[in-house]
């Protein structure tokens, strides 16, 4: 008997199997933070960007074909305390009312060792485009989690120009961290 | 040298201390009169952390005042001095004291409850004293302010009665909280008759 369902099905079969393995896509759930940190007249601050959205196709033994994308929206940004938001997310700084998003997107990665990997990306961030590298741990899993820290010099960016490039008051350099909780894209 | 309070005058060591506190004082209230009305900047910034440092150094110089003084003992009230004036002085010395006090503290309080840090001259941090709240913040601040302008006027009472006392009643009250010699006191004030039989040479 001959059946052209059959017959198509295993034809689709083959295909799959030679295809180049794609790696699963992913987006971002519940439990996820995105923040930063600095000093300021010698005390930690912390901050974090809600609403940060993740995109990951990700597979480990197929890097060349990952790619991680993420954007972050600047306005609502958070210190916890109101002077400082502020002035962050006024001209000085983000100028979120000119560039209300920060977008770091990679698709170049390097595998460091047991499950930690880097993204060398690029991050746009106040109308200037850097690259930026993101260093990861990759906990499989139902629900994947990339823990994730990154350097990133605030002054490369024009964030705090003027007099407030000042880095004895607020270092060049601000701590990123971030916990990406995935589940696979529908 | 004796760096005590001797009976009729305050020693070198107390004298320091108030002309001390009142240059302070006298920065302090430019600082924070100036500093609220400027536009972020780290200019602002710096002056903020210069009236938290001064404001800090006035609470620990109040401090070793008081301390000091319980041990070197105060000189004794001038007997020209009538009864009321001494107790109202008194008065007068002591709400200086406890504003001295509550004003550092008030503005440790509205640091704090902005939730900003305090640094003393960029050496080292202190903690906040109180919970990071808006309305405490606000309170603390109004609390501060009107402190502030109660201070004025106490200092102006206390500055106005030594001005008095040395201009008018010729007594040493002023004199014996400056080094000896800096101030002359007249023995006696001159009444009008004597004052008229000066006559000028021809």
């Amino acid at each position: 008997m001959y059946s052209p369902v059959r017959n198509g099905l295993i034809i689709l079969f083959a295909a799959l199997l030679s295809a180049p393995a794609l790696a699963t896509n992913y987006v971002q759930a519940a439990g996820s933070s995105l923040v930063f940190a600095g000093t300021y007249q010698g005390e930690v601050f912390t901050g974090r960007f809600p609403g940060f959205d993740t995109r990951l196709s990700f597979d480990p033994d197929h890097l060349d074909t990952s790619s991680l994308r993420v954007s972050i929206p600047l306005a609502t940004a958070t210190t916890a305390n109101s002077d400082y938001d502020g002035e962050m997310r006024g001209k000085s700084f983000f100028n979120a009312a000119q560039f209300p998003t920060a977008q770091y997107n990679a698709t170049t990665f390097r595998k460091l060792g047991d499950n930690r990997y880097a993204a060398d990306g690029t991050l746009s961030l106040h109308g200037v485009s850097k690259p930026v590298t993101l260093q990861f741990t990759w906990t499989p899993g139902a629900h994947p989690v990339l823990s994730g820290k990154a350097t990133v010099r605030r002054l490369d960016f024009g964030v705090g120009s003027g007099d407030w490039a000042d880095t004895d008051l607020i270092p060049d350099s601000i701590a990123v961290s971030t916990k990406v909780v995935l589940q696979p894209a529908q | 040298m004796n760096w005590k309070n001797p009976v009729d005058r305050w020693g070198p060591v107390s004298q320091a201390f108030h002309w001390l506190i009142v240059v302070l004082i006298v920065v302090m209230a430019y600082l924070g009169l100036t500093m609220t009305d400027l536009p972020n900047s780290p200019h602002k910034i710096a002056l903020y952390s210069l009236h938290k440092s001064v404001g800090l150094t006035i609470l620990a110089l109040v401090t070793c005042r008081l301390l000091w003084r319980l041990y070197a003992g105060t000189p004794r009230v001038l007997d020209s001095i009538p009864r009321w004036q001494a107790r109202v002085a008194a008065w007068t010395h002591w709400a200086l004291y406890a504003l001295l006090f509550a004003m550092p503290i008030s503005g440790w309080v509205v640091n704090s409850a902005a939730g900003f840090p305090l640094q003393w001259f960029h050496l080292f941090n202190l903690p906040p004293i109180a919970h990071k709240d808006q309305a405490l913040h606000e309170l603390a601040r109004s609390t501060h302010e009107t402190l502030f302008w109660t201070l004025v006027a106490l200092v102006a009472v206390h500055a106005g009665a030594a001005l008095m006392h040395h201009v008018v009643w010729h007594d040493a009250t002023l004199a014996r909280m400056l080094p000896r010699r800096w101030l002359r006191v007249r023995q006696a004030s001159p009444t009008p008759q004597d004052a008229h039989h000066v006559q000028p040479r021809a």
